[in-house]
Formats: structure tokens, sequence, C-alpha cells
């Protein structure tokens, strides 16, 4: 066995070490190198910014733990920068376990330990205020301060629940109940996940079907994405964009050409890219968990290049190509 | 009973979905609305074979001391704890920073980190597999691996020390090459799957009867 | 105290899961288990809690929709699967589910994956003022994705100048592709990892932010 042959069967455990050390080092250095965003994150970013109190979106948590680090800073991402401009958020799941990652994003962005978050109002809270007639954004604010509640210091702004967002969550079978929702959302969720009744909420008032809604996003990490292609953007035209893990992203750029999704996040960079137009557009006043891990995508990238480079010069320097050649004959 | 009916019901069910889409009549309406309500409530009565295989199994194990038996009531503890907890404690279902819950505990800091870390094991995998395995051994193969390389290095923020043209190409290929190929391989798939629903309405395909008696 | 034993418990279980990269061993064997165990629970709760009782239970109750008895009867057939005489009815509430949601997909699955895709396809290759390298880009397009169905037709011999030369274009193509999937499925993996190693220094040690 020669030096090539020793090198090529060397114990993977080594190939492990050194991908965690140069997973961990960037981290701990801190570089932050600037990214330039691309169009297919731009015009999903430029659809939410257009949007305000009066219109609506959805926003799908359709993936599983095993790729939230991929798909929850997208999410997160997208809710609040529709929370920024007062746009209600329909939050929904298309499996069981991706309503526990509805419920953690959703903490994610409301969470007070987090600065910029956003001072949730529960729906039994601002009851009376409803009861009054009082449903604007603007007013339910004013009224709400008015009655003496601060908003703290390191709150972005109050979001009421039912006018602000609702937590749809799972339901079985979920492309039927996407089906189901063109014509009436209220028939397909009786109530949200907190037991709130849906017909109560000024937003589903507003917004009765997926008709009178201006965006669904997906954030997936399967196939269930296609689901709000195929039965809401087939069926009634509800724009769509998609953002999607990265393994998947190149499956769905035919859909981004042929105008059925308005842009694409693909991975923890497609994230990283609407984090950075956040900050740039003044919606947040830093970037997230996403442009902070390109630094190790980098560095993890070189790695592997040169793994495949030295892979390949030790294949072909020792002389593992003939022999495989020769076996092939034989 | 046991096969006609079921194949039956496919075909007359496709059918009546398929007329369903094209007459968007009022009655036509009536009916995919009460069908968009009553699927999710039939559909969610699945679980529970999944749940009764997941029993059989791990306690068969557990009875038979099969090796590794022990952690067949790793399975099973959780399997029936968790609901028997939301069942006790309903509200400890949502949890949240400021409503602490077993229920969500148990889902936040053992589900999520396990499932995710899982996950994440591949990547140390896939770093191997690209020493071993990844060779231009052909013009193709080395057209895959350029291909790779030039996109890997065009979505992290390092490539752009190469200058735009390196970006540029990769976006160049995802959004030309990669879409060809992919429109065609998707294309392949929809018509795949436009056949294979037709065979199964239409009770040429009936794999799916299963093995439960003739 | 909460949330901190919540995350050395998870910080726990995340180095639970790495140590299997040095060798298979009896705590990530636990874990892997448990994982199956509450992924399971976890479903059967939120299914009950937010799909069975709002829908099914709470109506029925309240005795102003019997009718959902129709589909709560037909969902308790699956349960014979486990009875072996009459296993058979458990095909009833399949043969239903996947009936019609064949039936409702195919015009749908037909227009968004197959005309939509067509039509797209038939993208003009030149508009004025477009630079050479999208109108470059659209040539490939057009003739990449019919020279990428060509190589996948196998009801015919690739011979010949069509379907020869066009399905040897077609799996240049189809390499370019693979090699851009498999450069972001490097990506989409060492996210994954970024992801586990953030939750270990920034959330559990407070190394980074």
């Amino acid at each position: 066995m020669n030096f090539w042959d020793k090198m090529l069967n060397i114990d993977r455990r080594w190939i492990f070490l050194a991908i965690g050390v140069v997973t961990i080092i960037p981290f701990l250095i801190g570089i932050g190198m600037p990214i330039t965003t691309t169009t297919e994150v731009e015009d999903i970013f430029d659809f939410v910014n257009e949007l305000g109190p009066e219109n609506a979106i959805f926003v799908a948590f359709d993936f599983a733990p095993g790729t939230q680090a991929e798909c929850m800073p997208m999410a997160v991402g997208v809710v609040r920068h529709a929370f920024h401009n007062d746009v209600p958020v329909f939050m929904t799941a298309y499996f069981p376990l991706s309503h526990g990652m509805m419920m953690a994003g959703f903490d994610y962005v409301t969470n007070p330990s987090i600065d910029g978050y956003y001072q949730v109002v529960e729906f039994a809270e601002w009851a009376h205020l409803r009861e009054a007639g009082i449903t604007t954004k603007a007013e339910l604010v004013t009224e709400w301060e008015n009655e003496g509640n601060v908003l703290p210091e390191n709150a972005a702004n109050w979001v009421f629940e039912g006018r602000d967002y609702a937590l749809l969550g799972y339901a079985p079978l979920f492309h039927l109940v996407i089906l189901g929702m063109t014509s009436s959302i209220a028939n397909q969720y009786p109530e949200d996940a907190n037991g709130n009744a849906l017909i109560e909420m000024p937003m589903l008032n507003e917004h009765k079907s997926l008709r009178e809604v201006d965006l669904a996003l997906t954030t997936a990490g399967s196939s269930a994405c296609m689901s709000w292609i195929t039965y809401a953007r087939e069926k009634i035209g509800t724009p769509i964009a998609f953002g999607v893990t990265a393994v998947m992203a190149t499956d769905y750029y035919p859909y981004i050409q042929s105008g059925q999704i308005i842009g694409q996040m693909g991975g923890l960079r497609g994230a990283a890219e609407y984090e950075v137009l956040m900050v740039e557009n003044d919606v947040t006043e830093s970037t997230g968990k996403a442009f902070r891990g390109m630094d190790v995508q980098s560095a993890d990238h070189l790695l592997i290049i040169l793994l495949i480079i030295m892979g390949n010069i030790a294949y072909f320097a020792g002389g593992a190509h003939k022999r495989h050649q020769m076996k092939g004959r034989g | 009973m046991k096969r006609t009916v079921p194949l039956m019901i496919v075909m007359v069910g496709g059918i009546l979905m398929m007329i369903q889409y094209f007459i968007p009549h009022q009655y036509s309406q009536v009916v995919f609305d009460n069908y968009t309500e009553w699927a999710p409530i039939v559909g969610a009565f699945a679980l529970l074979l999944g749940v009764g295989s997941l029993t059989r199994v791990h306690s068969h194990r557990i009875k038979r001391k099969a090796p590794n038996w022990p952690y067949s009531w790793a399975v099973l503890i959780p399997l029936f704890g968790m609901p028997f907890l939301a069942l006790i404690w309903p509200e400890s279902l949502w949890g949240g920073s400021d409503s602490p819950s077993v229920f969500h505990f148990l889902f936040m800091n053992i589900q999520v980190p396990i499932q995710s870390t899982m996950f994440s094991l591949l990547a140390f995998y896939i770093a191997s597999a690209a020493f071993r395995a990844f060779r231009a051994k052909s013009a193709l193969a080395t057209v895959l691996l350029l291909s790779a390389v030039i996109v890997m290095l065009a979505q992290v923020p390092i490539g752009e020390i190469f200058g735009p043209w390196l970006q540029n190409t990769g976006l160049w290929i995802l959004r030309y090459p990669n879409l060809a190929a992919k429109r065609a391989i998707m294309l392949g798939v929809g018509f795949g799957i436009l056949a294979t629903n037709l065979k199964i309405i239409f009770g040429v395909e009936r794999n799916w009867l299963g093995g439960a008696g003739e | 105290m909460y949330e901190t034993i919540g995350l050395w418990v998870a910080a726990f279980f995340t180095l639970a899961i790495y140590s299997f990269l040095y060798k298979e061993n009896p705590i990530y064997r636990l874990a892997e288990h448990l994982v199956v165990g509450i992924s399971a629970g976890y479903g059967i709760a939120i299914t009950w809690e937010i799909t069975l009782e709002p829908r099914l239970i709470q109506p029925l109750l309240a005795g102003d929709n019997w009718v959902l008895l129709i589909p709560a009867l037909l969902g308790l057939l699956y349960i014979t699967r486990f009875i072996p005489s009459i296993a058979w009815l458990s095909r009833y509430p399949i043969a239903f589910l996947m009936g019609t949601g064949m039936g409702i997909g195919f015009p749908l699955t037909m227009k968004a994956s197959v005309l939509r895709q067509l039509e797209a396809a038939m993208a003009p290759v030149y508009a004025s003022g477009m630079p050479w390298f999208e109108v470059l880009g659209n040539l490939v397009l057009i003739f990449g994705t019919l020279a990428a169905l060509i190589y996948f037709f196998f009801s015919k011999p690739h011979k010949g100048l069509f379907f020869g030369t066009g399905s040897k274009i077609g799996i240049w193509v189809i390499m370019l592709g693979f090699g851009a999937t498999f450069g972001f499925t490097v990506m989409g993996r060492i996210s994954l990892l970024i992801g586990r190693v953030q939750f270990l220094l920034g959330d559990w040690l407070h190394l980074i932010e």
C-alpha cells in the first residue's frame, strides 16, 4: 500500500474531526463576510414589503425538527417582516411535528428575552376592545396603551392575537385542508391552536378564504410545499413563495421561471439573504442566525472542495484508477 | 365486499371528484366543502395504525426479550405518556417561554435536539463521501464535479473573492441547465403521477389492497 | 431554571447523537428509540387536540352535527387492520381517501406539474436588451429540456441524429443539474450542522451570540 492508498483509506473519523473543527472556529472568530442578495429572495421580500394591514399572508411551517436549522430562520424572518408592516399572519403546519415548529417559531418572534421581539396580547385580553368595535391595528394600539399598558423597551411593537396573527396549526391530510381553505378557512379550522373561535377573529372576518389572502409562504423540508402550488395556486391563483431546504431548492427553479412561485429562499443562504434585506430596509436592526452561519458555511465548503481535490489527487496519483480499470476489464 | 366494494369506492370517488372540479355548481361546491371537512377526520384515525404497529412490535420485543429489548421501553413510555400528559393537562401542550410544561419540555428539549442532530450527522458523512467517492473518472463525471464546485463556491460569501463571475456562473447553472434538467425530470414524474392516478382510479393498479384477505 | 434544565438536557442528547460519529453506543441507541416514541406520542396528542376534539368531538357532543359520525366510523375502520378476520374492512377508509384524493388531485396536478411547465418551456429566446448570457441560457433552457426529455425516453434506441445526439446532449445537461444539486446538498447538510453548533456554542455555552 503506497502513500496515496494510505491516504485514501484514512479512518473517516479524521475527516469528521476536520469538519467539526472547521465548523467551530469561524464561529469563535466571527468574521461576518458580506453576502449579496439574489432576485429569487428579493422578489419575496419586495412582495411582503408592499403589503399592509389590509392584506394578509399565510406562513406555513411545513418542516419537521430535522430541517429546522434551515427552515426556521426563513419562517421567522417573514413573520417578523409581516409583523413590522402590521400584515396579519395565519400560521399553519403540515405535519404533527411541524405544529411544534410553528409554536417554537412564534415563540422565537415573541420571546421577551430577544431584543426587537413582538409583545403578544392574547385573544381574551383584548376582548373588551373587540366588543367595543375597535379592531384596526392603529386604534387598538392607541386604546391599549391608553389603558395603561406600556410597551417594553426592547419590544418592537404589540401583536394582537386574532388581529395580527392566528396560530391555526396542524391538520391531517393537509393538502386537502389547503384545498378546503380555498372556500373557507373557518370551516377547516373551527378553532385556532389556542382554542379561540376563528369566526370571532377580525383578521378572519376580513380574509375568509385563501382567495382573500395575498401570499402563502411555505417553509418546507419535503415536497409538502408542492401542495400549496397544486391546491392553492392552481385552484384559485394564490401567490406562493417557497422557503425550502438547500437539498430541494434546485428542484424548484422550474416553478420560479414558470411564475408559479414568486420567489424562493434556498437553504440557509436564502434565509441569510432575507435577513440582510430586512436590515437594509430597516425592518430589523441586526441580522440573525442564518447570516451568522454563513462564515462557517464558507469554511466548510472550502474544506469539502479541498477534500474532493485531495481525494482525486490520491486516486489518480496513486494509480487506483488504473487498478479499477483493470478490474473492470477482468 | 372485500375487494370489489373498495375498488368501486375508489372509482366512484375518483371520478366524482374529477367531475366536481369541472362543474362549479352550487351542489358540487357543497359536496366539495363537506368532503374537505370530512377527509381530515378520516385521515386522523390513520394515526392509530402507526401507533398500533409500533406498540405491537415493541411489546413483542419486550415479551420475547429480543436483543436490545430494554430500549423498547424508551419507545412505549413516551408513546403513551405524551398523549396521557396532554389529556390530563391540555394547556401543557403549548408551553412556550412563559408557561413551562412537561409535554412541551419533552418535545423541545428531547425530540427537537435529537432529530436535528441526527439530520446534521449527514454533514460528516457527505464530507467523507466527497473525499472517497467524488471522482473525475470521465468527462461527464468531471462536468458534474465542476458544476458542484462552482455552485458550492457561488453560494457562500467567500466565493465573492474570486470575483462576480463565479457567482454569476453559479446562478447561471442553477437558472438554465439545472432548470432544464429538473423540468425534464419533473415532467416525467408528473406524467407518472397522472398515469398512476388513473390506474388506481380505474382499478388497474390494485397493490394498495394489501394482504388483508381476499 | 426550567429553561436552564431544558438546555442541559438538549445539549446532553445532542452530544449523545454525535457520539455515534466515534462509535455506536447505548446512549445513542436510547436517544434513537426515544425520538420514535416522542414523535408518535406528540402526533397523537396534537391530532386529538387540534383535529378530533374541535372538529369531531365538540360538534357531536353539542348534538348539532350527527352526520360527522360517518367520517368517524369510516376512520375507526382503520383499526380492523389489527383483527385478521375483518382486516379487509380497513380498505374502506383507504379507498375513500385514495379515490377522492386522486380524483381531486388529477386536474390540479396536470395543471401544476405538466401544463404550466410545458407552457413555461416555450419561453422567448430573445428580447431587446437581453444580455448574451441570458439568450444563451434561454437556448439551453429550451433545447436542454428537450434533450433531457429525449434521454429519459426509453421506448426508442438512442441512435441517430434526433435520439442519439439528443440523448447525449441531454445527459450533459442532466449532469450539470445534478452537480448543482450535489453542491446544494452539501450546503444543506452543513447548514444543519451549523444549527446544532449554534445551539451548543450559543444557547448552551454562551460562547457566541
